[in-house]
């Protein structure tokens, strides 16, 4: 055999030969399967919290789900679309209000308003993307920080939204404690099977073949055949909607939202510093940064501005000499990724005898 | 007669932001880099400019003269140690080197001189005035026009008639190119940061002047620099200065309709320009 299948299939126009060649194109390695095996454990565990966890743990939990996730949306965007967003934070805030209105203003049951209140979010990133992506790639990135700052300032200004005191959730006091503790568990697992378990998905479809291209080499993408505009569109719109559910579920957690709090730069930070550290452009680097910040925020916190100088310093050190993370280190060395995405073709010679 | 005077104001205003425009559009138009830590360093400048004044009782021109040459330090040093690192086709890495510098940098001004707000004692220059055309300006927000117009204008002579400003324009539209016809490009960039700090210098001397600072307040700086630049359209210094001038006019047109819609006016006057003009009201397509 001289010639290599592609991944996607066969050129058009090319006549094919009869048979395909002994090629199979192989997405799963063993460390995929234990660690796909470990990610439904996780998504069980979190789902079963009021079950084994107290209550302080499930908060922590929820508030390490949502760096996850957050972290996540931020590694599809910058990772692998090229869009570099510091203003995330407008899309969290953005559902954490129509969930507060929804819920407390219309009185719709909460857990059916927090879905709902994944609309704003879409109907708000479609006109933000046509806007910002006239921006060229640095000035993106200042753009959606714009974005930001706009919606915290409408929301500061709208007399509907309470304007600068802000909302509180008090329809949640007509659940109990134990009712409460398992609708966060149940959000916490949908979170993550959402944005992990999702964003792994997308990976490994054809899209996500064309999303791999596109990071590699935008104009040979495009080259291929791959829509890049339309590709980065849907991107954002995901990434604003899996922030938006992550929004969401914090503020309904913390059953209070103020502007400040809502669209707070603090995550643009936290999840810079998680998917740089740990390492772009892979699932296993934002589970790894994520940990890190975890743990660091919870050992550190108490010294405030001096630990978060060390943050910023440590984000620089990564920024120029150790652009992959930690996760990049580590798989240059070994080869055991826990969310395969690559596709080996494996060359199995029919037996002719 | 309140709309002119609002159109006065919103052009003096617009004159501080010019100052920090200038630079951001320096840098972009030569590197292709936005220095996320662009308002910061504003107010370390501010921040440094004050404990001068009040250690040693300096006046507000005997801090410029200090802040000025310590800015174009601290703008060489910036370059030679990060940004060289980082300059390239993708802009990721700079974003980020940046952004965690601006971090470092806030936490870092929040550590040493606490997160209040500060201000420059002027001499009694802050609250003088003169009366134009029926109606009261300050005689700070003046001088601070005439020194953004005076910096403008330099820096665009520079760029057009001086051996430097060649070589600056050469390397930023083609690197390679350039660098075969004898330029280094390395010291170049460094110099083009050196120049952007430089002009911080003077606009943290009057930013502390004219308001107050606290380590908090780079982010918006570096907004309405980079706003500026947007609305301006991209690749001139004078487009900057414009710029500066119509957000400006929006920010002080919508403090006099409602004072929470000030900042906010500016943005959505950005916004527009960003939809109707992407390339900016000088910007060539």
């Amino acid at each position: 055999m001289t010639y290599v299948a592609d991944a996607i299939g066969r050129r058009p126009g090319v006549s094919q030969p009869s048979a395909l060649p002994p090629v199979i194109v192989s997405r799963q390695t063993a460390s995929g399967r234990v660690a796909m095996v470990l990610f439904l454990l996780a998504v069980v565990a979190l789902a079963a919290m009021p079950w084994w966890a107290k209550t302080g743990t499930i908060r922590m939990v929820l508030e390490l789900c949502c760096y996850i996730a957050v972290a996540q949306m931020w590694n599809m965007l910058a990772g692998y679309a090229g869009l570099v967003s510091v203003g995330q934070q407008a899309f969290m805030g953005a559902a954490g209000y129509a969930l507060f209105v929804l819920a407390q203003t219309f009185g719709v049951n909460p857990f059916i308003a927090i879905f709902l209140a994944l609309l704003v979010p879409l109907v708000l990133a479609v006109p933000c993307y046509m806007l910002l992506h006239r921006l060229d790639g640095p000035y993106f990135a200042i753009g959606t920080w714009v974005v930001a700052e706009v919606f915290r300032l409408v929301a500061s200004n709208m007399g509907f939204l309470n304007a600068g005191a802000g909302m509180s959730l008090n329809v949640m006091k007509e659940y109990s404690l134990l009712e409460r503790n398992i609708a966060m568990s149940l959000l916490c697992a949908l979170l993550i099977l959402v944005t992990i378990g999702g964003s792994y998905w997308f990976l490994r479809s054809r899209y996500g073949l064309a999303l791999i291209a596109m990071r590699d080499n935008p104009v040979a993408a495009a080259s291929q055949g791959v829509n890049v505009p339309r590709l980065r569109f849907m991107i954002y719109i995901a990434a604003a909607v899996g922030c938006g559910l992550a929004g969401a579920i914090y503020s309904m957690a913390q059953l209070r939202i103020n502007p400040p709090s809502a669209f707070d730069p603090m995550w643009a930070n936290v999840a810079i510093f998680i998917v740089m550290v740990g390492g772009i452009a892979s699932i296993e680097g934002v589970l790894i940064g994520a940990t890190i910040y975890f743990i660091a925020d919870r050992w550190f916190g108490q010294y405030g501005a001096s630990y978060f100088v060390v943050l910023g310093v440590m984000t620089v050190f990564v920024a120029l000499y150790a652009r992959g993370g930690i996760w990049g280190a580590v798989s240059k060395r070994w080869d055991v990724h826990w969310f395969p995405i690559r596709r080996h073709l494996i060359y199995k010679p029919e037996d002719k005898a | 007669m309140q709309w002119f005077d609002a159109l006065v104001q919103g052009i003096l205003l617009g004159g501080m932001y010019a100052q920090y425009a200038l630079g951001m559009a320096l840098m972009f138009g030569v590197m292709r880099i936005v220095n996320v830590s662009h308002g910061d360093l504003v107010i370390l400048l501010s921040l440094i400019g004050i404990s001068l004044a009040s250690n040693f009782g300096f006046g507000p021109f005997t801090v410029m003269v200090a802040l000025v040459p310590l800015a174009i330090a601290l703008g060489w040093l910036l370059q030679r140690a990060v940004l060289n690192k980082v300059v390239g086709d993708d802009p990721l890495p700079s974003l980020i080197a940046t952004f965690g510098l601006s971090i470092a940098l806030q936490n870092m001004m929040l550590q040493i001189w606490s997160a209040n707000s500060r201000s420059l004692p002027g001499g009694g220059i802050e609250s003088q005035s003169i009366q134009i055309a029926g109606i009261y300006v300050g005689l700070l927000p003046v001088l601070v026009l005439g020194f953004a117009t005076a910096l403008t204008w330099g820096l665009d002579l520079m760029l057009k008639r001086s051996r430097f400003g060649r070589a600056l324009r050469a390397a930023s539209a083609d690197v390679e190119a350039a660098s075969m016809t004898g330029i280094n490009a390395r010291a170049v960039y460094a110099s083009a940061t050196a120049i952007a700090v430089g002009i911080l210098g003077f606009a943290a001397v009057f930013q502390s002047l004219r308001s107050t600072v606290a380590p908090a307040d780079g982010g918006a700086q570096l907004i309405y620099a980079f706003e500026a630049v947007i609305i301006g359209g991209m690749g001139s210094v004078w487009g900057a200065f414009i710029g500066s001038m119509v957000l400006g006019i929006s920010q002080a047109i919508g403090f006099r309709l409602d004072p929470g819609f000030g900042v906010l006016a500016g943005h959505l006057v950005f916004l527009l320009v960003l939809a109707i003009r992407p390339q900016g009201l000088f910007g060539k397509v």
